[in-house]
């Protein structure tokens, strides 16, 4: 369960978080959602340990995230958390099996492979990611994250680098894997639609949440408008 | 892991660097580890010229294995930086994925295998030149001396500086890697600065010498590359050149010092313009989208660097004087055959006039890259 609490968070003179109060159950689905600049991604980034709010408190089953020395972050991040971002950030010289392999091995996971086919990369294993398309270098970055392990996924704005078609399927990719998996999930996105697949919406305005909606039946990555 | 194998090969410059300094290293140290012990063998007559060729050998050495592992570390960070620039984000992801500092940078260690390459080659070459190098070192009456190999200085020319380079390319990211991770993933390895309000008097400056100024300050480290690059045009040109002039036996080492003088001038040179030419593609692509002429792309970006060569040029030359005047007047004071030496200035005009042309040469050059330099690709990239 991450829960935070009146978090604050300024960037020089600007407040970007302004007293933010959030839960998010284990195994849930929960999409950020706000315009540009409404500090949604702020909030996902403080979320996830990597920033440390100014104020308030962030709580990660039972663990505050504010006290962590960097090392200890460090080490949070590691055993707990990954990410999925909008570009893709893979290592260029490496090949799509050992990108996978750098998440896997700070798991301690031998048997990351079945994850390469889960994401349909198994063909293009020994391939490198300059190689491959938009979509599929997001796979091997979806690949990399689950193999790791995580408890909770963070990804911010995983289709906004990619077409519609591309985009349906790496989010119909991600869904099917969280619910075969059942990890938490939290996700930040402009798009209303995308934000129809998870089971809790946060709505988020300068700084502030607005609006917090249980969705009762989640939408697939193909019933959505885009 | 974080680094490839390709990726720490790549650095010439390095290896080059390194090459030149193991090269003269190991004749010059090997000829001092042969002769060193023949002291009682020397007549009395020829002993000062034996004292003097050991004090060379030993000053050349350390001026040489000195200044040029300084440069190669300088180059090895420069390579470095612009490494850890161009890869920021995927380390940051890296960082934010919670991979330890130490297990991202001991990665690095590659880094260290051009320097190994470079030395290797080095020795090798140095050992390949050995016998030239002995029979012009001769020291009349004590016939010819045949080289013999020391396993000690292939450890402290080739292995210990392959260690020491590879440990420093694997502590200067520690350090620059402090950064939390998001600040890497967005700034992508620039670190963000503050900027100065401009004094009144510096906000009216004309737009081409503020490119100028700007392309100056964002490369700092190229100062002293292209400072560097002209320093040892002047003073390994003018020094080999004046050699020559001043013995007979002195060939094959002056040659030698011209070569490794121009080497070393063209490797920083071609690092200063390759360094800039990849950090203003898009200001320069840019310019051309607006319609400045080839000439004012080239003058802003090179223009910054002309009074730090022209400075590099004149240290390089007052350097190769004094070391010449200390050489003939101290080292080899007692030695009768070594004639005075008066500053050259023939040379002197000889080596200005190939100065301004080889930076006519590299303007020109750089003009034609730039013209290269894809307009419409560039300002799409992200």
């Amino acid at each position: 369960m991450i829960s935070a609490k009146d978090v604050t968070k300024h960037y020089g003179a600007t407040q970007v978080l302004r007293g933010v109060s959030l839960n998010v159950a284990d195994g849930d689905f929960t999409v950020i959602l706000g315009a540009s600049g409404s500090g949604k991604s702020t909030l996902l980034n403080v979320l996830s340990g990597l920033e440390r709010a100014d104020g308030g408190s962030v709580q990660y089953d039972g663990l505050l995230l504010n006290d962590l020395s960097d090392k200890q972050l460090t080490a949070f991040r590691k055993r707990e958390v990954a990410f999925i971002f909008q570009q893709y950030y893979l290592l260029p010289h490496l090949s799509v099996k050992n990108n996978v392999k750098l998440g896997a091995a700070l798991a301690g996971n031998g048997d990351f492979e079945p994850i390469l086919d889960a994401v349909g990369l198994r063909g293009k294993a020994d391939a490198k990611p300059s190689s491959l398309s938009g979509g599929e270098q997001q796979r091997v970055c979806i690949a990399r994250a689950l193999a790791k392990q995580p408890k909770t996924l963070f990804l911010d704005e995983p289709t906004g680098a990619l077409d519609e078609q591309t985009g349906r399927e790496i989010l119909d990719y991600i869904l099917r894997l969280q619910q075969e998996r059942r990890f938490t999930m939290v996700m930040v996105t402009h798009n209303q639609n995308i934000a129809e697949t998870a089971n809790t919406i946060v709505k988020m305005n300068s700084g502030k949440i607005v609006e917090t909606v249980t969705n009762g039946a989640p939408k697939g990555a193909y019933e959505i408008g885009w | 892991m974080t680094v490839g194998l390709k990726d720490g090969l790549k650095l010439a410059g390095v290896a080059i660097v390194c090459f030149c300094a193991v090269f003269v290293c190991t004749f010059m140290l090997n000829f001092y580890l042969d002769v060193a012990p023949l002291r009682d063998t020397v007549s009395e007559e020829a002993i000062a010229l034996y004292e003097a060729q050991l004090a060379t050998a030993k000053f050349c050495s350390a001026i040489t294995g000195g200044v040029l592992s300084l440069t190669a570390a300088v180059m090895l960070l420069f390579y470095l930086r612009l490494y850890i620039d161009a890869h920021a984000a995927q380390l940051g992801v890296l960082k934010a994925l919670g991979y330890s500092r130490f297990q991202i940078c001991r990665g690095f260690w590659v880094f260290g295998l051009s320097v190994f390459l470079g030395c290797a080659a080095g020795f090798g070459g140095g050992w390949a030149a050995m016998r030239y190098i002995y029979d012009s070192l001769l020291i009349e009456g004590m016939g010819a001396i045949a080289p013999r190999f020391h396993t000690e200085l292939l450890f402290a020319l080739v292995a210990a500086p392959s260690v020491l380079f590879s440990a420093l390319a694997c502590v200067y990211p520690y350090f620059v890697l402090r950064r939390p991770p998001l600040e890497l993933i967005r700034a992508n390895g620039k670190k963000q600065k503050k900027e100065k309000p401009l004094p009144n008097s510096k906000k009216d400056r004309p737009f081409l010498r503020e490119m100028c100024l700007a392309s100056l300050k964002s490369k700092k480290l190229l100062v002293f590359f292209a400072a560097f690059s002209c320093f040892c045009f002047a003073a390994m040109t003018q020094m080999g050149l004046s050699m020559n002039e001043l013995t007979d036996t002195g060939a094959v080492m002056s040659y030698m010092i011209l070569a490794i003088g121009l080497v070393l001038a063209a490797v920083t040179a071609i690092l200063c313009v390759a360094a800039l030419l990849r950090a203003n593609r898009k200001n320069i692509a840019l310019m051309k989208a607006f319609g400045y002429s080839l000439k004012q792309c080239v003058l802003c970006v090179l223009g910054g660097y002309l009074p730090f060569a022209i400075l590099g040029f004149a240290l390089g030359t007052v350097y190769q004087y004094g070391l010449l005047m200390l050489m003939i007047n101290v080292v080899f004071a007692g030695v009768e055959s070594i004639p005075s030496y008066s500053f050259n200035v023939p040379v002197f005009f000889m080596t200005l006039a190939a100065f301004l042309l080889s930076y006519a040469l590299l303007t020109t050059l750089f003009a034609r890259k730039i013209g290269k330099v894809p307009v419409k690709e560039i300002m799409l990239e992200e």
